[in-house]
């Protein structure tokens, strides 16, 4: 609704963001947070609308003792989410682990 | 349907997601900022900068602590996340407020009225 240009190239980096319309994808966003879900929708300033999303924060906690880095995550689910673009640090198809 | 007044923001909004943004008018949801703080509440207007106004608003702020306020004004730049609701349909919402914007654009017949943007000229 909003392309300006509807080709069906690649042209410009965003051309590679609509692609994963509708596939699930994982975005990196700022403030050690991670977003997994189907993209539903973008505009020009990477906002963003996902289904199905499972944000990650990530923390890291120093023991006093050992003074050793403590990663601890804490998830969530979202069933529909706007994503304001400014917080997106990248755009990726899914990890896959192992 | 409420359109803003002005040409710009019209402009900007018909041109990025925050028109889905505006069609939430009405709807009770939740405003996460960017300092992880939350505000729950029922949306009155928001802007082509995506400026939101709340009302009726169950606020918790980053300690944890829950307030009431009659109304919040949020200013774009210190959102993260808008919740959108279950029953929302989003497309739908995106067309009625792109047809919103056209038919304050079109008002008058398309040969009359202010035109918004200028066609070359004859």
């Amino acid at each position: 609704v909003f392309q300006q240009q509807t080709t069906n190239t690649v042209e410009e980096p965003l051309d590679l963001i609509r692609l994963s319309l509708d596939e699930r994808i994982y975005v990196k966003m700022r403030n050690d947070r991670e977003l997994r879900g189907r993209l539903h929708a973008y505009d020009q300033h990477l906002n963003m609308i996902l289904g199905d999303v499972e944000e990650t924060v990530t923390t890291i906690e120093i023991d006093e003792e050992t003074y050793e880095e403590i990663y601890k995550s804490t998830k969530r689910n979202i069933p529909m989410l706007f994503v304001r673009g400014d917080g997106v640090v990248l755009v990726a198809p899914p990890l896959r682990v192992g | 349907m409420e359109v803003s007044h002005s040409v710009k923001e019209r402009t900007i909004a018909e041109n990025s997601l925050v028109i889905l943004l505006q069609g939430l008018r009405g709807r009770v949801t939740t405003v996460e900022l960017r300092d992880e703080s939350a505000a729950a509440g029922c949306i009155t207007s928001v802007d082509a900068f995506m400026n939101v106004r709340l009302a009726e608003v169950t606020f918790t702020d980053r300690q944890g602590t829950v307030s009431h306020l009659d109304e919040l004004f949020v200013t774009g730049r210190n959102i993260r996340y808008v919740h959108i609701p279950d029953e929302v349909d989003i497309r739908a919402t995106i067309e009625e407020q792109l047809q919103a914007i056209h038919r304050v654009r079109y008002f008058g017949g398309r040969d009359k009225g202010r035109r918004e943007f200028l066609y070359a000229k004859q």
